[in-house]
């Protein structure tokens, strides 16, 4: 029906994973490390749908029931991160994270 | 000569990199939840591109809508002026190494996979809606579950009456 290929879906979503790895690594403000977080997650999540959609069968139905799934999981992990950063900036005043060494109640 | 799909796969390609590198890079914490909008937005319109419509509307809804909402409180809360600029943090070397290297192994692995243009399967949503309540069905409990836990987990943490 396309001319699309798999390599370059695949290779757009590894690249997109590299940027998010840095991100995660580099950044020290806790809101930029969830949102390099949420792009790696977004590139692994593309993955299911991408090869999902380039197999015969029902395989593109699993790979697309196994994304809802997963975004459902990254929307959960956001909102407890950003409980997180709250708990963190109340009890630091920063949130940087190079500073978060002690989060106990 | 490129068929449509193929310009459109490779603009939405460049938007998802140009604006993922930019939210990164760019200094000011609201400008960053601007631009990461933007590439959730790029993302739904890959999912439609992909025939999967239903998973496009889901991501307009959770991400672009909700966690850029919920990313916008986290600055709103956790600063006196939303447009204060962030310290310039440098480029360091071993992370941006570690990042190619993984890009680098990634990319050779998709050496093995065919490279000739394939087609992409369309479905009816209702066929996923019986996939995801029928062999799912467990996962979806889960989730419930698990965003139940995450809820309760959040108001502990941010509640109020708790001093450091």
């Amino acid at each position: 029906m396309t001319d699309l290929s798999l390599v370059g879906f695949v290779g757009l979503s590894s690249a997109l994973f590299a940027i998010g790895l840095f991100g995660i690594l580099t950044r020290r403000n806790f809101i930029l490390v969830l949102i390099a977080i949420e792009i790696a997650m977004n590139a692994a999540i593309l993955n299911f749908v991408y090869f999902g959609a380039f197999s015969h069968g029902t395989a593109g139905l699993s790979g697309q029931a196994v994304a809802v799934v997963l975004i459902g999981f990254a929307a959960t992990e956001v909102a407890v991160g950003l409980a997180i950063v709250l708990a963190l900036n109340r009890l630091k005043g920063t949130i940087n994270v190079a500073q978060a060494n002690e989060l106990k109640l | 000569m490129m068929s449509l799909e193929q310009i459109a796969f490779l603009v939405l390609a460049a938007v998802a990199l140009i604006t993922a590198v930019g939210a990164l890079l760019v200094r000011e914490l609201v400008h960053t939840i601007l631009w990461i909008a933007v590439f959730f937005l790029d993302v739904s319109a890959i999912y439609f591109l992909l025939d999967a419509p239903f998973l496009g509307v889901l991501q307009l809804g959770v991400y672009a809508g909700a966690v850029t909402v919920l990313l916008l409180f986290g600055v709103m809360l956790t600063r006196k002026r939303i447009f204060s600029r962030e310290a310039v943090t440098g480029i360091d070397a071993v992370p941006l190494a570690l990042a190619l290297v993984t890009f680098v192994f990634v990319v050779t692995v998709v050496g093995e996979l065919p490279q000739s243009a394939g087609t992409i399967t369309s479905y009816d949503p209702s066929l996923l809606s019986e996939t995801l309540f029928g062999t799912f069905g467990p996962w979806l409990l889960l989730l419930g579950l698990l965003m139940m836990g995450a809820v309760a987990g959040s108001i502990f943490l941010v509640r109020e009456g708790r001093e450091p």
